[in-house]
Order: C-alpha cells, then structure tokens, then sequence
C-alpha cells in the first residue's frame, strides 16, 4: 500500500516561485500523470517527492510517514530519468544491479533478480554490453529495469520517452502501461506530451504556474475542463476558440454566424462568451441537422491531410477554425462545403475569467 | 584538407624555424665538444659528439640532485593539488558552495604577485625551520598549483551530468558514495590532465624555489644559478642540463595538448 | 522490503551511522576544507603577517624589529630604482604582450583550417609553453650571448658586414634579446586561445557571408573580430598579469644588469629583500606593486567566473 499525500507544497528559487501551494492525494496503485506547459513545476514537484530537491513549505508524505527532510536513499522509491542517467562506465549487468550492490545484497540474490527484471524487458541479450553501444530504446528498457528492479514501493518517471522519436514512442509508451497492469505500484508520471497523459493516466494533475488547474481522470477533463487552459491544452488538434455574443438562445459571431446556444445551457447571465468547438466535433454536414447541431455554410482555406482523416481550416467568426473531416470530404482550397456543428459538445467559457461555464 | 597559400606556409615554417633553432642550437651545444665552443663559423652538426657535459652538469654540478628534489617536491604537490583540488572542484561543481565569494578567493590565488607572498613565507619559513625542507616545499608548491587544478576539475564536473548521481542518491548512495564510485571514475581523465599541467607547473617553477630552497632541497631549475656569468666553461653543462629538465615536461605537455586550453584559462575556455 | 529511515528515531542510531549521517549533511563543507586550511596556511597567514612586517623594521642588517611606521613605503617611493623598475615591468609587459597578441593572432589565423601535417605543426607550436623560463632564458642566452651564441654571425651574413653587438650587456639590444624570449615562450598562449575561440565561430556563419559576397578584410572585421573579442580580453588580461611579474628570465640572462638597466619590479623587490635583505622594505614595495594589480585581478576574476556560469 504506497498513498503519497502533498498538503500546501510550495517551492521558491532563486526568487521564483515555482510551486505555489500544490495539494495532491495518490491512492494505492495509482497511475497519475503530472502534465503541463514547460515551467510549470511538474518536474520540481516530481524531484521534491524523489528528494532531489529541498521543499521550502508544506509537506510530502509517503504512507503515512511525512519525508520533507528524508535522504532521497531512504524513502524507498525508484525513478527513471529523461536522459536515463546510465553510468557510462559500467555494463548493462552493473547498472542495473548498482542499487542492490549499494545495499549489500548477496550476488545469487543479485544475479537472480537481474535476469528477472531483464527477461521482463526484453533486454537479457544486452547484459555485458555498454550504455554507449545501446539504443535509445534499449538504454531506455535499461533505465527502466533499473527502477523496477529495487521493488520500490513508489515509481516515478521523469519525462521518460521525451529523447525518442515519434514510432519508438509509441512503443514505449504500451511498455509502460503494459509495466503498470503487471506491476501495479503507484506511479507517478511527469510529462508535457498530453497524449502520453490521455493514454497513461489514472489520474491527470494538469499544472501551470506553479498550482494545479484540475485534476481528474483523462475522459472527465477532456470532456468537462474547467478553463480555457484545460480545454486548449488536452487534445489534439487543439480546439477552436471563438468569441461571440448570446443573444436569447443564440450565440451570434462575429461576421454574422448564428449559433444555437447547447441545448444543456439553461442560464443566459452571460452576454460575451467564447465558444470551445473540438475539431472533431466539425464534421461535413449531412442531409439533416439533428438535435444540437447546426449546418453552416465556409470557404475551406487550406486542407493538411494527415492520411484517413484531413484537417481544413476556414474561417469562422473572425478567426481560422479547425475541422477534422474525413479525408474525401474536402479536397481541395476554395472548395465551399456545409459543415456541422455538434454544439452539444461545444463549451462555453467566460471571457473575463478564462473558465468554463457549466449551467 | 584545404591547401594553404604560399605565403601561409612561409610564415608557419619561419615561425617553425623560429620556435625550434634554440632548441636545436642548445642540444647541439650539450653534446658538442668545449674546443667547438668558439669556432667560427659556428657549427651546427659537430663531429665528435660527446656525452661529458651530461655527467658534469649531473655530478659535478648536482644536477641530479635537482632533479631528485624537482622530482620528489612535484609529484607530491601534485599528488595533494590534484586530491584537494578535486574535492573542491566537486564541492563547487554540485553545490555552489561558498558561492561567488570562495569561488573568487581560490581563482584570486592564481594571480597574486610571487613577491608579494614568498617575503612573508621565507620569514615565517625560516622561524618554523621550514625553510629548504621538503615538507615547506611540498605544501607550497601545492597551493602554488590548486587554483588551476580545482578550475580544470570544476569545469569538468560540470560535464557529468547531474542525472546520473541522481540517479546513484535515489537508489541508495550517500554522496560520497554517489561522488566515489560516479562522479569520480567519470572524472579520471580529467584528472590526469589536471595533475600533469599541475606537475609542469612545478617542475618548471624558479622563484619559490629560488627563495625557498638551499643546500638540501634545491630544486632543477635553481640550478641553472650555477651558471650564472661565466663565460665559455658552461656552456655545455648549462645545455645538457636544460635538455634534461626540458624533455619530460614538453612530453608530458604534449600528452595533454588537448586540454590545453582549458588549463590556460582556468577552465573559462573550452579547447 | 527494504525499511524506511524515519528521522525522528535519530536517537537510536549508533555512534558510526549519526557520524555518516553527519557527514553526509556536511558533505559540500568537508570536501572543500584540505584546500582552504591550505590556502589560509598559505596565502592568507603570510600576507597578515606580511602586513605586520611592513611597519617594523625587518631587516638582516639591523637587529630587532622596532616600529618605524611608514618609514618603509618612504623608503621605497624615493628610491629612484623603484620608480626606474615600475617603468620598465610596464613597458616590457605591454610590448611582450602586444607582440605576442599580434603574432599569436596571425598565426591563430593561419591555422584554423586544417592541413596535412596540421598536428605536428601545433605540437611543435606549444612546445615553449612547457619550459621552465629560466630555461628559455638560458637557451636564448646560447645564441645570443658573445662570443658564443651564433646570432652575431648569422647576422652578419645576412646583412653584409660584420656586427658585433652585445645583445646582453649593451642598451638597447639587451631589451630586444629579453622582449625576444618572452615572445618566444609566450606567443603560444595567445596563440592557443585565440585559435580556441576562431574554430567556435559556427562555420555557417562564414559560409552565409562568402553567399552574399563580403570580402575577406570586411569577414574578418565583422564576423570574426566581434566574436573573439571576450576571448581576446581575457587572453590579453590573463598574459599581461603574468608578464608584469618578470623574473625567472631577467635573472638568468641580465642579472639586472648592466647595472640596473634590466631591474623589472619583481626583480627589484628580490634585490631589496634577498640580497640586501633589507626586509621590510621589499615588503612595503610588493604591497605597492600588488595594490597597483589588484583593481585588474579582481576585474579580470570576476569576468572569469560570470564566464563560467553562462
């Protein structure tokens, strides 16, 4: 049973304040992925927990135990680095075994785990070699056969698959879920790649600034953010943002598009708003606008296919929106093309606030 | 591969020309005999070669007495330079400390005047009975030389990068374990580097030893005092012994040519 | 599972483990002491006991050690040899520097393309550097002393008619023959650097220049010069504070002389302390001298570190 419990974190450097008072409850077994823009203090609230950096208020603790002033060696928890931090110098068989050695643990005991752990990643064919005749993927299945090794109770990542490129990724990434079912520690993962969170995540604590902007399961904060912020940053394309005017149960935008207002949307407090349409959520309209919907009539600007799906853009109430349509829908620039609207998916955010209107 | 224009490679081999015409004429004056000395035209390539200046310049003039000082004083300076050094230079790499303030203080050493420090040192040497002893010797010379050694070795350090002693902390290093069985194998190359130009440094000092040492301890290069003023007689021993002095150290110089730059500048420049 | 160390039980740990314990928490202060009780022992005892000795009276000629004030800064600021060795170090310390600077540029110039043979070439270069400068002294000594060294000769064939010059013991020869050997020793350190910092101008930079056409003398003016120009300063500042405490050559070749027309102030205050052994009074000069270099070190070690942290 590892719960990790950060009430009130706050870190402050060299006159920055990088945590501004972060509370987070893990629960056992838990995948959770901290994710956000660069300086956000993702990396900064990972390395507090590993011990790697000095807290400077509020407190972290591991089961229970309150660890603020615990030596990183003596909290009992493993992490793989985004550069994997592979000593240079010794063999694929003495990194992986450094942390047993370092606590004296007999050298069958050693020796039996290493083939364990290495047979589990694949990597037992490596074991005399060095990390310089590895590949990205192999130092990486190293770095992380390093971590499980030690049968740590509490596992963190470190924007691990950031130094690899795109299809060796993807690989890794199913690795590291697979890892997870099999293992079932708690984990804690750091990255600002947000498929990676979508697709790994329990849990997703989405940081900016230096405070946590929502946290949730990936389907709760794609499908009900909170700001702007959320809505923009979780999927991909991003989504469209588009300012507007409610007019009784219209949104009208600028060059004269009319929008219904979402059927769920009761309250009219509101006047200015901005509308969150997902590109998906733009589709090449079909005979008949069902509930919700709306048809409206573009000029397609420019059209990126990207294989099955093509993304056009076009522009609508004064800014170029984003649709992702099926590949033989729209060919090419100039063509004009009714499209549809779901607005029973679209959000609604308060100009002046940057949040998300939920009535 | 570019092709130089002519008139690069004339500079490049007068300047050739330039730096190894003393080094040839002084070879030739160790192994030429003394009737040759006042020959005129000069001779370059002398036909009897004689090996007699070598041994006077050795024995007669203690040469390899120096030598054994030199040799004794400089490897253990730079046995404690390089030790010291390093852990300094870690101490600064990984943890800033004593921030901008010590780190100023250590580089300063580098460029004091050796008059204004050797006065002061020669007094108190002689009150302590240090004055031409090994011991006084040995632990000048290393602070003479722990500036370069802790700039070169902090420099370095900050190559290693910090993820990897991380990583040694969160699987169970203290840090001196993480520094000893990490950080310092890693460093190994550097090191030797450092001690070498440390050891230059020694070997070709003159005016510590000048002040510093005596009968019992003189160092090689005070030996060259010896030749002083006279003409015709030394010359001969003078070159054999500079030949002597001159050889290890331009190989050894030669080994860490790479470094090279970094050592001038303390670190500052990257070679 | 492996325990968790919880700090609150610190009292039960044993006398080895509060110690490691300990030392670990200290562990950046631990490493740095060897060095600094060194440099205190060293540096800093010396210099506060130097400061002692400069208002007394230390001297091997007279005994006791009475305090005479500012007697010694007197002493030395009238001393017309002073002022002459003042005016010398820095004259001989910008030409050599200058000299070097120049020469060490051009042939940082000419080798930054690489050539067959180019190794050798700069093995050979450096080789200087690595001579004890009492060494360089004596072998330039070699050739240029009279009747010995072959410089005379060769210069006579050269020129035509014979020359006979004292290139030791004559003014001004005698300063050509001392600029010479710290030029010869030196000239690699620029050189060194200097060529460091033309390779780490980003070739493309040079390549977009020769594509719209700029000529060599503009290149040089507007790309490379700008660029080494840190890098000139500090080699500049570097070399000129070591040249200013000229010593090691002087005394082989010149002993000072003739008279005391090689006197540089190193040379000086070792006369004033070591053969005169009028103490105190060296002491008051070497504080003089290091008050004039301090303004420049502290400069040029400040610029060394804000280097050092980019």
């Amino acid at each position: 049973m590892t719960t990790v419990k950060i009430t009130r974190l706050e870190k402050e450097y060299r006159g920055v304040r990088a945590l501004r008072g972060v509370d987070l409850d893990i629960a056992d077994g838990e995948f959770v992925v901290l994710v956000g823009p660069s300086g956000c203090g993702k990396s900064t609230l990972l390395r507090m927990i590993a011990g790697l950096e000095d807290i400077t208020g509020g407190t972290i603790a591991i089961d229970g135990d309150i660890v603020n002033d615990m030596q990183p060696r003596d909290r009992n928890v493993a992490m793989v680095f985004q550069d994997y931090a592979l000593y240079p110098h010794m063999t694929v068989e003495e990194n992986i075994g450094f942390a047993l050695r370092a606590k004296k643990i007999p050298e069958k005991e050693i020796a039996k785990r290493v083939d364990a752990t290495t047979r589990m990643l694949g990597i037992e064919a490596l074991l005399k070699r060095y990390p310089r005749q590895l590949s990205g993927g192999q130092r990486q299945r190293v770095a992380i056969g390093r971590a499980i090794i030690r049968e740590a109770r509490l596992f963190l990542f470190d924007e691990p698959l950031s130094n690899l490129d795109a299809q060796l990724r993807d690989d890794m990434r199913a690795e590291i879920k697979r890892l997870h079912q099999e293992l079932g520690r708690t984990m804690i993962y750091v990255t600002h790649d947000q498929i990676e969170a979508m697709t790994l995540a329990d849990r997703i604590v989405l940081l900016r600034d230096g405070i946590i902007e929502q946290q949730g399961s990936p389907l709760n904060l794609y499908e009900r953010p909170a700001s702007k912020f959320v809505a923009g940053f979780l999927g991909s394309p991003k989504m469209n943002f588009i300012p507007g005017t409610i007019t009784g149960r219209e949104i009208k935008l600028g060059g004269g598009t009319k929008l219904p207002l979402p059927p769920h949307f009761k309250n009219a407090k509101h006047k200015d708003v901005i509308v969150g349409l997902r590109p998906q959520h733009i589709t090449v309209a079909g005979k008949k606008a069902a509930g919700g919907h709306v048809h409206v009539p573009v000029t397609i600007e420019l059209v990126q296919p990207t294989g099955s799906r093509s993304h056009v853009t076009f522009p609508l109430g004064g800014i170029a929106a984003l649709a992702e349509v099926n590949v033989h829908d729209v060919t090419q620039p100039g063509e004009k093309v009714t499209l549809d609207i779901n607005m029973n998916r679209a959000v609604l955010i308060d100009p002046q606030t940057e949040k998300v209107i939920w009535n | 591969m570019a092709r130089l224009p002519i008139g690069r490679i004339l500079f490049i081999g007068l300047y050739l020309l330039f730096v190894l015409v003393p080094l040839y004429w002084m070879f030739i004056t160790s192994i030429k005999p003394s009737d040759d000395y006042l020959a005129v035209p000069p001779i370059w390539v002398p036909k009897q070669p004689t090996l007699v200046h070598y041994s006077a310049a050795l024995f007669a003039y203690r040469g390899l007495q120096g030598l054994i000082n030199s040799l004794i004083i400089s490897l253990s300076a730079t046995a404690l330079s390089a030790l010291f050094g390093t852990l300094m230079a870690y101490s600064f790499a990984r943890f800033n400390t004593g921030g901008k303030h010590l780190a100023f203080w250590v580089l300063s050493q580098r460029f004091l005047p050796p008059v204004a420090v050797v006065l002061p040192i020669f007094l108190i040497y002689r009150i302590l009975g240090l004055h031409d002893t090994y011991f006084g010797m040995i632990i000048a010379y290393t602070v003479f030389t722990l500036p370069v050694s802790v700039w070169m070795m902090f420099a370095y350090f900050r190559g290693i990068p910090k993820s990897m002693e991380e990583a040694a902390l969160v699987d169970g290093c203290s840090r001196w374990m993480s520094f000893r069985k990490i950080a310092l194998p890693l460093a190994i190359p550097g090191i030797v580097a450092a001690a070498i130009f440390a050891f230059i440094a020694c070997w070709t000092e003159f005016f510590f030893a000048l002040i510093l040492t005596s009968r019992y301890t003189f160092t090689l290069p005070t030996v060259f005092r010896a030749f002083l003023g006279f003409q015709g007689a030394q010359y001969g021993e003078a070159s054999a012994l500079a030949i002597v002095s001159l050889v290890p150290s331009i190989i050894l110089g030669t080994l860490v040519q790479k470094h090279l730059v970094r050592g001038l500048t303390l670190g500052a420049v990257r070679g | 599972m492996a325990q968790v160390g919880n700090m609150k039980q610190a009292g039960s740990l044993s006398r080895l483990e509060a110690l490691s314990e300990w030392s670990d928490r200290h562990f950046k202060w631990l490493l740095v002491v060897p060095a600094v009780v060194l440099i205190l022992a060293l540096s800093v005892y010396p210099l506060l006991f130097s400061i002692w000795v400069l208002f007394v009276n230390y001297d091997f000629q007279i005994p006791g050690h009475a305090f005479v004030g500012l007697k010694n800064f007197q002493q030395v600021l009238v001393d017309p040899v002073a002022r002459w060795s003042l005016w010398l170090t820095i004259a001989l310390s910008v030409t050599n520097v200058a000299i070097e600077f120049l020469l060490g540029l051009a042939l940082a110039l000419t080798m930054v393309k690489t050539f067959r043979g180019r190794g050798l070439v700069m093995s050979i270069i450096i080789v200087p550097l690595f001579i004890s400068p009492v060494i360089v002294g004596q072998a330039w000594t070699l050739l240029l002393q009279r009747p010995f060294g072959p410089t005379n000769y060769l210069l006579g064939l050269l020129t035509g008619h014979e020359v006979a010059i004292g290139w030791l013991t004559e003014s001004p020869w005698l300063y050509f023959s001392l600029i010479i050997a710290d030029v010869w020793q030196w000239t690699p350190f620029m050189f060194v650097i200097l060529l460091a910092g033309l390779t780490s101008i980003p070739p493309n930079l040079y390549e977009a220049a020769e594509i719209d056409g700029v000529g060599d003398w503009q290149v040089f003016r507007r790309i490379t010069l700008p660029f080494l120009g840190p890098m000139i300063t500090l080699a500049i500042t570097f070399r000129l504070l070591d040249a200013i405490k000229l010593f090691d050559t002087i005394f082989i070749m010149t002993g000072g002389g003739p008279g005391t027309k090689t006197y540089t102030s190193s040379f000086y205050l070792y006369t004033v302390g070591f053969t005169q052994f009028h103490l105190s009074q060296a002491t008051a000069g070497s504080w003089i001298f290091l008050a004039l270099t301090i303004v420049v070190v502290t400069a040029l070690v400040r610029k060394l570190l804000e280097v050092d942290q980019s």
